[in-house]
């Protein structure tokens, strides 16, 4: 016997239905979506910040901690020279 | 309008060279503080300043490549070329610590017991935890080779896989010797034989660990989708330091744990 049209719109929902969820299912538990398209837009942009800094606000952060510690530190090193050159006097 | 007419990469200035050099003034010099002078803070300090420097700059040479496309084949041969030197550098360096090993192992002095292994010492059992070890990272080079085909030929859900694998296989020997490292019945101050045995082990493990945490950078990178079926230097050079790790094993297995006990 023929089918209904609801019952063909009906089987082809499910049919679709199906194979989406196929799909899904072997793709990766976490849906990771391909955003490199996106980066490239980004980072050609031609708004003359350095690529360091290219990235977002938090990496003015993270590159101005980086240089705090690292200057910091050097001049640390050099005062702890200073003082390992000059032995205070025993008594 | 200014385009370049040529394939090379001509890099714009960036702060992480002179940020690397820095760290490193601040390791030789925390070492000087912790070993003569008590203090671990400068060490600390050289440690953070190192982490921060290469998270930075290969962040930036990831967006050099994948994001703004100026790795191109002239580019990318130089590359090929500089990962190649770099894993030469460090066969030498490991050349010195088995030059050690058997200058010392091919004529043991009277003051060792005339012999090798030195009388005192019990050596580990080679066909125990050290050949499961061998066996373990011989397997990872197996899976590498597994993602690196599936990577070429488009196949995303194999290569993720095996590159897992491998990852867990690189997990799974750092433990095993991390274990064997707690369990050993000599320290590396037992005399000649403590020495060689740690320095070349423990160098190798710390290869073990740089391999195993690039590995889980391309994990990442894969997962984003950053390699394409016929541009992956990334993956590539990783490979090629995981499968140098492998062989030093070998030849660590082969001396120290097998000829050496």
């Amino acid at each position: 016997m023929r089918k209904t049209k609801p019952q063909r719109v009906l089987r082809n929902l499910l049919a679709h239905h199906q194979t989406a969820q196929r799909t899904i299912s072997t793709a990766s538990h976490r849906q990771f979506e391909n955003k490199v398209p996106e980066k490239q837009k980004l980072f050609q942009e031609d708004n003359g910040i350095p690529l360091h800094l290219k990235g977002g606000v938090a990496e003015a952060l993270l590159s101005r901690a980086t240089m705090m510690l690292t200057f910091g530190g050097t001049a640390y090193a050099i005062y702890q020279l200073a003082m390992a050159s000059f032995p205070k006097k025993q008594d | 309008m200014t385009h370049q007419t040529h394939s090379y990469h001509m890099v714009n200035p960036s702060p992480w060279p002179l940020t690397g050099a820095l760290s490193a003034l601040l390791t030789t010099s925390g070492l000087v503080m912790w070993f003569h002078h008590n203090s671990s803070f400068l060490l600390t300090l050289s440690m953070a300043t190192n982490m921060l420097t290469m998270y930075q700059w290969w962040r930036d040479v990831v967006r050099e490549g994948t994001f703004q496309g100026h790795h191109t084949p002239t580019v990318q041969k130089g590359l090929r070329y500089g990962m190649i030197l770099f894993i030469t550098s460090e066969i030498f360096f490991f050349a010195g610590f088995f030059w050690a090993f058997y200058h010392s192992s091919l004529a043991p002095t009277p003051e060792l017991g005339g012999c090798w292994p030195p009388t005192g010492i019990t050596p580990l059992n080679p066909l125990e935890v050290p050949l499961l070890n061998t066996s373990v990272l011989l397997a990872s080079g197996v899976s590498i080779t597994w993602a690196h085909h599936s990577l070429m030929e488009g196949d995303r859900k194999h290569m993720i896989q095996a590159l897992f694998i491998t990852i867990l296989l690189g997990l799974y020997f750092t433990i095993l010797q991390t274990s064997e490292y707690y369990e050993a019945p000599f320290t590396i101050s037992d005399g000649i034989y403590g020495s060689t045995f740690f320095m070349a082990t423990g160098f190798h493990g710390l290869h073990v660990i740089i391999g195993s945490t690039f590995l889980i950078v391309c994990f990442l990178r894969q997962l984003n989708y950053h390699f394409t079926s016929d541009h992956h230097f990334g993956f590539e050079a990783a490979a090629w330091y995981w499968h140098f790790v492998d062989v030093v094993w070998l030849f660590l297995y082969v001396s120290i744990y097998w000829w050496g006990s």
